[in-house]
């Protein structure tokens, strides 16, 4: 059995991803965003890789939340975006399909879990590690699903990095804090601040240059 | 006589015909406003190179392996009595048209453009019908031999047209659907024989229809290809429609030369005389001596009632040329007896040729008469009448000589038969002189007042070549002077019954029907079964529009169904690209599905995978 | 001197150097950019010239980290391209700033970037393990964004932020299916697993997270998506570059793990490969119908990646003999089609930016005003079509051959359809080049460079075709299991 700050931290986790995926006052989002950075940092730790834990609360946390955050309130030569996500939902005819590739993609995933570390280390999760695995994939479940739903370039790129989360939690659950993943992570957390930064000073300049916030000039227009 | 090399004379006797045809066409090309064709004296020196060919050329043969499958052309005794014959008839004829088209050259010089373009036509087109007679009449090898045979037919077509009143053009439709017919089924025939056998020449043909055993049949479709042109019944239709028609010296040339292209193509394929053939060809043999007395028969028949004296004269071509299918018929029936009959049809035709040109141009003297007296003048028209009717000259010769060589031959029935048909001949040509009296012209004409004018000169001369035909005809084949027996006088009789038998039918006829006559002549128009046809095609031919409007609007609604299709592809192909766009919106989506899908394919498709330990 | 892990490393670094160095004075003139950049393509074929006695391989420790590389013929042939293809996409960058107006700040920005890529590039062909290759996959992938995103436009935004959010996506199914194998086998270096992975359920889930995502950055089909629309807005020298190189290097490591990790899975290869005929048709009819030229070009990159996925079902169980004729075929078609496609590229700017047009309807009246970009585009096209002699005819050759001899009668039908349909849009343009009633189009003059940097690239590819021998000689033989 995992211990109980494991459990808690695991909980708060799944909280924070899940409200930054729903929230659509997006200050508080990536306020949100800002503390899930942090309590990853937490769960490295508690996982036994400090440096890995420093890493994510300075890249993850700070840079790339900060990132976000200055792109709502910065002091930048172009236009700020609006704070709240105003793009129509997506058309509801296709959320039935969303729903199933998303449980389905989820249910490969938990398949391929549970072949590897047994169902008996998983129900419930025997140790850090294995819990850490679970809530990966608990994390990445939403996060798909925000990333295929949501039309608000900030929203996506959020979504982009609770999904990037869930997965490094996965591959420290499923392989141990050893030096490969450590590395992998690291790979992956500087990738996910570049797209971050970059997506955010292209949503920037798109906001400028032709007042969008999302891919489908169009959409606004839908019921 | 010292024979010249054959070589030069042939090709200069057929590229001197197309040189002059080329020259009105390259002068209109060159100044189409200026040019004023005319026939003139270079014009009609057309045939003489192959008249110097067939008077001073050596017997022998040409090749030319350049040409179409290797050209071979030859000159022996019974081509150059119908070269000579050919070319004199061509020469004659020519001569007379320039005369005969004297208004029309008038015309056109004072700038009528209609007069113009009609005399240009037909100063390219004579020349260019003599070509292809004079080709097919030295050639040797098949293809020339097609190749002349299809030029002359389909050269004379606006001769036959020449005039462009309605008439002309009914005979020239008749004339071009028969040609059409007789050159498809004669082709059939020619690329069966010659390709079943490997035949390159016309002898090689012979042979192999005489070997082969579908012979008959192929020499079936030869006879009835040929026999359009030499005017078989049932398959003349066209002659009495495009004789009357045409102007008088092409009329000469067609009954006089060019149907007698026919009877070469006959004497060129079909086995004749070959032993042994009389088995295998015994059906078409009896057929084609059937056809032909029918001929001789029905022809004398229709063209008794007939007004227009060409319209006579056409069907007494066919009944003429019915007799020669009757001797043709022999020697496929008794081929040991073919020698001296072949070298006696060369002369019948050469005598009908002559005889026939005569009386055409005769009609042309009779409508526009010089101021002669009539006496001389109807004594010189009644002469060549006289010589078919086998009273004197050639004619007599002729029918002594086949009476006795059908005795022969063992076929006296069929000489009673000739004779029969030759009192028809006589009804024919006292009908022609009868309806040539009944159309003459008023007066002389000062146009032909002049004796050595064209007209009648070719004429005398056409005349005097018919009647003198017994003098020189011999000198072709054997260079005797001399082609027929001595007649004895106490032959004559025999001889002369048949023309007695015919004069007196035609005063008791003429005499007895005058007032059926009219009657008869409207309810048996020239041209005969050609009238029943036409209506029949024109009967049939609202079904067949009504068939034509269906196949229209099935072609309509099938365009239709495709440009419905296509508009329904390209609306397709916008489907596509709209897709596209779809694609590029749910990227997200169909991630996961690819890897959704892949996993399931991997997972499914690896055999002995566990997927549960 | 035989080539040390120094060369390498030389060979990896020297790129971004120059890049970071040019950052500060853009080149304006191809002499200097020759001059400088002229030793790495001479350096790479020192290089493959070289391994005549064998692979090259190491490991770089970094702390308890071990990085592991290796250098074989096929890579140092890559490498060799990638080299050839980015000094000429360089070249033509600087004649392409002299005749287009372009932003400096942003021109300045393409040179790092272009480094940046080459080192990518080269860290994909030489990795020998995951993490290598997750790390060039990575930063090529970002050089790549950057470099589209250059020209700023509305345009060039939506398209590089729909490609930047993807190409993240992508990875992250990349790096799940890597968590998997990692957790499964617990090791990263491509020797071990082939060593120790076995084909069970969670390699071939972990096979199909990386194949998507993999299958997402090389744009095949129903993928490919993001890859028009990033090519008709980016600059020229860019497009080329990246529809030559960067969409190959994905299927480059989707094959290089396919075969590692599945190598006997028949199943899938042969989904991937109706996948890959799926690209063709569509890549071909959407290429006969596109309004503009670079749209075109685009198009036909998808169709023509399309025949790259034919190397799966061709090379899964199908027998020695096989999978050595479609082994060939498809680096033959790899680099023939990046030398082709990038002159082709190359053309359709000149032609394009001469013009001023952006449709086909714009490039009336070119062919006598512009015969040498059209002559280019021609050649480009000899290739792309697969007609004699050039390497695409070579390469849809061999694959003929194995078709025929795999059995597998679909990819015939694949190969004759999409040669159809490549001859339908090029000649659809040489058409509308061929126009001559229309009123004169007021051309902008061309640098000579840009023009020979392209005609050489093309008559490269034909000639790839001509002397097929010598590389096919220096591939690694394919590995049958």
């Amino acid at each position: 059995m995992a211990p109980a700050a494991a459990w808690g931290l695991a909980g708060l986790l799944l909280l924070v991803a899940g409200f930054c995926l729903v929230e659509r006052q997006l200050w508080r989002a990536c306020q949100g965003f800002v503390a899930f950075g942090l309590l990853m940092a937490l769960a490295w730790l508690l996982l036994g890789a400090p440096w890995l834990a420093l890493a994510e609360a300075l890249l993850g946390a700070v840079l790339t939340g900060g990132t976000l955050l200055w792109t709502l309130r910065g002091r930048g030569a172009l236009p700020r975006l609006a704070l709240r996500d105003e793009t129509p939902r997506r058309a509801r005819v296709t959320a039935p399909l969303r729903w199933l590739l998303m449980l389905a993609w989820l249910g490969l995933t938990g398949f391929a879990l549970l072949r590897l570390l047994g169902l008996e280390a998983l129900t419930p999760p025997a140790s850090a590690t294995t819990l850490s695995a679970a809530t990966g994939v608990l994390i990445m479940g939403p996060a798909v699903w925000g990333f295929a739903t949501q039309r608000h370039l900030l929203r996506r790129l959020l979504a982009f990095n609770l999904l990037g989360s869930g997965v490094f939690l996965l591959l420290a659950g499923l392989a141990g804090p050893v030096a490969e993943v450590q590395g992998l992570i690291l790979v992956g957390l500087v990738v996910a601040l570049l797209g971050s930064v970059l997506g955010a000073a292209l949503l920037l300049r798109l906001h400028a240059a032709a007042g969008l916030v999302s891919l489908e000039p169009a959409a606004g227009a839908d019921p | 006589m010292t024979a010249l090399p054959l070589a030069p004379l042939l090709y200069t006797a057929l590229l001197w015909p197309l040189l002059l045809a080329l020259r009105p066409l390259l002068l209109a090309l060159i100044a189409a406003d200026q040019s004023r064709p005319r026939l003139d004296l270079l014009w009609i020196s057309a045939p003489l190179p192959a008249l110097a060919l067939a008077v001073l050329g050596a017997d022998g043969a040409v090749r030319l392996d350049a040409w179409l499958l290797g050209g071979r052309w030859e000159l022996d005794g019974a081509r150059r009595l119908l070269l000579a014959f050919t070319a004199l008839l061509w020469g004659l004829a020519g001569w007379y048209a320039r005369g005969y088209l004297g208004a029309e050259q008038a015309r056109a010089a004072a700038g009528d453009a209609l007069s113009r373009s009609r005399l240009l036509r037909f100063a390219l087109f004579w020349p260019l019908t003599l070509c292809g007679n004079l080709l097919l009449l030295v050639a040797e090898d098949i293809g020339s031999f097609y190749l002349g045979f299809a030029l002359m037919t389909f050269a004379a077509y606006p001769l036959v047209i020449h005039s462009g009143s309605p008439e002309a053009r009914t005979g020239g439709l008749a004339y071009l659907i028969m040609a059409v017919l007789g050159e498809g089924v004669l082709l059939a025939g020619l690329l069966w024989a010659a390709g079943s056998g490997s035949a390159l020449t016309l002898s090689q043909l012979r042979a192999t229809l005489a070997t082969a055993d579908a012979g008959p049949w192929m020499g079936l479709l030869l006879w009835l290809g040929f026999g359009v042109k030499a005017g078989v019944i049932g398959l003349h239709l066209w002659l009495p429609l495009a004789h009357p028609v045409a102007p008088t010296p092409a009329s000469a040339v067609l009954s006089g030369a060019m149907i007698k292209a026919g009877l070469v193509g006959w004497l060129g394929t079909l086995p004749l005389g070959v032993a042994g053939v009389e088995a295998s060809f015994r059906g078409l043999g009896l057929a084609m001596l059937w056809a032909g007395l029918a001929g001789a028969f029905a022809a004398a028949l229709l063209g008794a009632v007939q007004r227009h004296p060409k319209a006579v004269l056409a069907y007494s071509s066919v009944s003429q040329m019915g007799m020669i299918t009757a001797l043709v018929a022999i020697g496929l029936l008794h081929p040991e007896s073919w020698p001296a009959l072949g070298a006696l049809v060369m002369l019948f035709a050469a005598h009908h040729g002559l005889s026939k040109g005569a009386l055409f141009l005769g009609v042309g003297i009779s409508e526009q008469a010089p101021p002669w007296p009539a006496w001389l003048l109807w004594t010189l028209l009644a002469l060549p009448a006289l010589s078919l009717a086998g009273v004197l000259g050639s004619g007599l010769m002729i029918k002594s000589d086949t009476k006795t060589l059908l005795y022969a031959a063992g076929a006296p029935d069929l000489a009673l038969w000739l004779s029969l048909a030759a009192a028809g001949t006589t009804v024919l040509m006292a009908r022609t002189l009868w309806r040539q009296w009944c159309r003459r012209a008023p007066a002389g004409i000062a146009a032909h007042r002049h004796l050595l004018a064209p007209m009648p000169l070719a004429w005398l001369l056409c005349v005097l070549a018919a009647l003198s035909l017994p003098l020189w005809a011999g000198w072709p084949a054997g260079g005797t002077g001399d082609a027929f027996d001595e007649l004895a006088l106490k032959a004559l009789p025999a001889l002369l019954w048949p023309p007695a038998l015919g004069l007196a039918l035609s005063i008791v006829l003429g005499w007895t029907l005058r007032r059926v006559a009219p009657w008869l002549s409207r309810r048996l128009p020239a041209g005969d079964l050609w009238w029943p046809l036409a209506a029949g095609a024109r009967w049939l031919r609202r079904p067949g529009q009504a068939t034509l409007r269906w196949l229209a609007a099935v072609q309509a609604s099938w365009v239709a169904w495709w440009v419905a299709r296509e508009h329904g592809a390209v609306a397709g192909l916008d489907a596509l690209t709209r897709a596209e766009g779809w694609l590029r919106r749910q990227l997200a989506l169909l991630l996961l599905a690819v890897a959704l899908g892949l996993a399931a394919v991997l997972l499914i498709g690896a055999e002995g995978m566990p997927l549960w330990r | 001197m035989n080539p040390t892990s120094f060369h390498v490393l030389w060979l990896l670094c020297a790129p971004p150097a120059l890049g970071l160095l040019t950052l500060v004075r853009p080149p304006r003139h191809g002499a200097l950019v020759l001059l400088a950049g002229l030793p790495l393509p001479l350096v790479a074929l020192w290089l493959l010239l070289g391994l005549d006695t064998g692979p090259l391989a190491g490991q770089l420790a970094l702390g308890p980290l071990l990085l592991h590389w290796r250098l074989d013929g096929l890579a140092a042939l890559l490498w060799l391209l990638t080299m050839v293809l980015l000094l000429a996409s360089a070249l033509y960058a600087a004649g392409y700033a002299r005749a287009a107006p372009l932003d400096a700040r942003a021109y300045a920005w393409l040179w790092p970037l272009l480094g940046g890529l080459a080192t990518g590039l080269g860290l994909i062909w030489i990795a020998a393990d995951l993490l290598l290759l997750y790390a060039g996959l990575e930063l090529m992938g970002l050089c790549a964004v950057g470099m589209l995103l250059l020209p700023g436009s509305v345009a060039a935004l939506t398209a590089g932020l729909r490609y930047l959010l993807f190409a993240l996506v992508g990875s992250l199914t990349w790096l799940l299916g890597i968590a998997l194998l990692l957790g499964a086998w617990g090791r990263l270096d491509l020797a071990g697993l082939a060593a120790v992975a076995q084909p069970d359920p969670v390699t071939a889930i972990a096979v199909a997270l990386l194949a998507s995502g993999l299958l997402l950055k090389a744009s095949i089909f129903p993928l490919h998506g993001w890859l028009v629309p990033v090519h008709g807005s980016a600059w020229t020298p860019v497009s080329a570059i990246h529809g030559a190189l960067v969409v190959k290097a994905s299927f480059f490591i989707l094959l290089l793990l396919w075969r590692l990790l599945l190598p006997d899975a028949i199943a899938g290869a042969l989904a991937l490969g109706a996948l890959g005929s799926l690209a063709v048709l569509w890549g071909g009819v959407q290429a006969w119908r596109a309004a503009g030229l670079k749209e075109l070009v685009a198009w036909s990159t998808v169709g023509q990646l399309g025949y790259l996925m034919l190397a799966f079902p061709l090379l899964a169980g199908t027998g020695a003999a096989v999978a050595a004729l479609a082994w060939q075929a498809t680096w033959l078609q790899l680099a023939g089609h990046a030398l082709a496609k990038s002159a082709m590229f190359m053309a359709a700017g000149n032609l394009l930016l001469a013009t001023g047009a952006t449709r086909l309807e714009g490039l009336t009246g070119t062919s006598r005003r512009l015969p040498l970009s059209l002559l280019t585009f021609g050649l480009a096209a000899v290739t792309l079509m697969g007609l004699p002699p050039s390497a695409g005819f070579t390469a849809k050759w061999l694959w003929l051959q194995a078709s025929l001899a795999a059995g597998q009668w679909a990819w015939v039908a694949v190969l004759g359809l999409g040669t159809l349909l490549s001859a339908a849009y090029v000649f659809r343009v040489l058409r509308c080049s061929f126009v001559e009633d229309a009123p004169e189009p007021v051309l902008r003059g061309l640098p000579l460079g840009m023009e020979l940097v392209a005609l050489a690239l093309a008559l490269a590819a034909i000639g790839l075709g001509l002397a097929a021998a010598w590389p096919l000689a220096l591939l690694p033989p394919v590995s049958v299991p």
